[in-house]
């Protein structure tokens, strides 16, 4: 069963998260990295990313005659997706642990677990 | 470059299932069209739906390391609804295709117009982070 784990947080948070000692960052990274290669070892690796911050990110909607229309504009207090891990485990409580070594390698920030739906998989 | 296109929906507005057999059947063949274009074009790199925010857990970490499940959303937070991974050579591409995502047929098959975020995806972190 894949499910997919989502890591959100806040303009707040992000740059909070830039302020932290050169060392606290290499050690956080390091623990990252550390799941992610037990995660490849255990074979329940399927996919992890970081997502560009929210400056980047724009929101579109189509129009009648299919054109793009773009919108840049995020309030400051919205959460946003930082970044996921995608996982490939026999059950929930699996993936919960997975999320919860996540969370204590990453201050304890909540990690939001959705298992993927099976019939758009399918296609 | 690489880029995510998330869908978003807000709880109270998922109902998609209570759609109309023919309207949902419509939809779902638009978006299997517009996956099958990007694949054929080479630029589907993933596309995934989500499950219901019902089965949606919040973790975190406990004092001793273990998995503290919280299962409580609040009506208005918005939820990733599904998204699309597309390996494309500008942002204005990616947004053409978000638009055309947007665009899918709803209720009566008329475009939801619903709105797509578009964020570069990071290749690695930072390398002075390694």
């Amino acid at each position: 069963m894949k499910y997919i784990l989502l890591m959100s947080g806040t303009s707040a948070g992000v740059e909070a998260y830039h302020a932290w000692p050169k060392e606290d960052i290499e050690a956080h990274m390091a623990v990252l990295w550390r799941i992610n290669q037990d995660l490849t070892e255990s074979g329940e690796f399927v996919a992890t990313q970081g997502l560009a911050g929210p400056r980047e990110a724009k929101v579109v909607r189509g129009e009648k005659n299919g054109v793009p229309v773009t919108d840049g504009i995020f309030p400051e207090s919205k959460e946003f997706l930082l970044g996921y891990w995608i996982v490939d485990v026999p059950n929930a409580e699996r993936a919960y642990a997975i999320a919860g070594r996540i969370s204590a390698a990453s201050t304890n920030i909540p990690i939001e677990v959705r298992q993927f739906a099976t019939h758009e998989t399918k296609s | 470059m690489k880029y995510i296109l998330m869908m978003n929906t807000m709880r109270a507005g998922h109902g998609v299932p209570e759609w109309p057999q023919k309207d949902l059947r419509t939809h779902i063949a638009f978006m299997m069209a517009l996956n099958k274009e990007l694949r054929e074009s080479g630029e589907l790199v993933s596309a995934e739906g989500l499950s219901f925010p019902e089965q949606a857990r919040l973790v975190r970490a406990g004092k001793n390391g273990d998995p503290v499940t919280d299962g409580v959303f609040p009506e208005s937070k918005e939820f990733l609804a599904g998204y699309w991974i597309v390996d494309v050579d500008s942002a204005e591409r990616a947004y053409a295709i978000a638009a055309k995502a947007s665009a899918a047929p709803g209720p009566g098959g008329a475009p939801l117009n619903m709105p797509i975020e578009v964020r570069p995806i990071m290749s690695g972190p930072p390398p002075e982070m390694l």
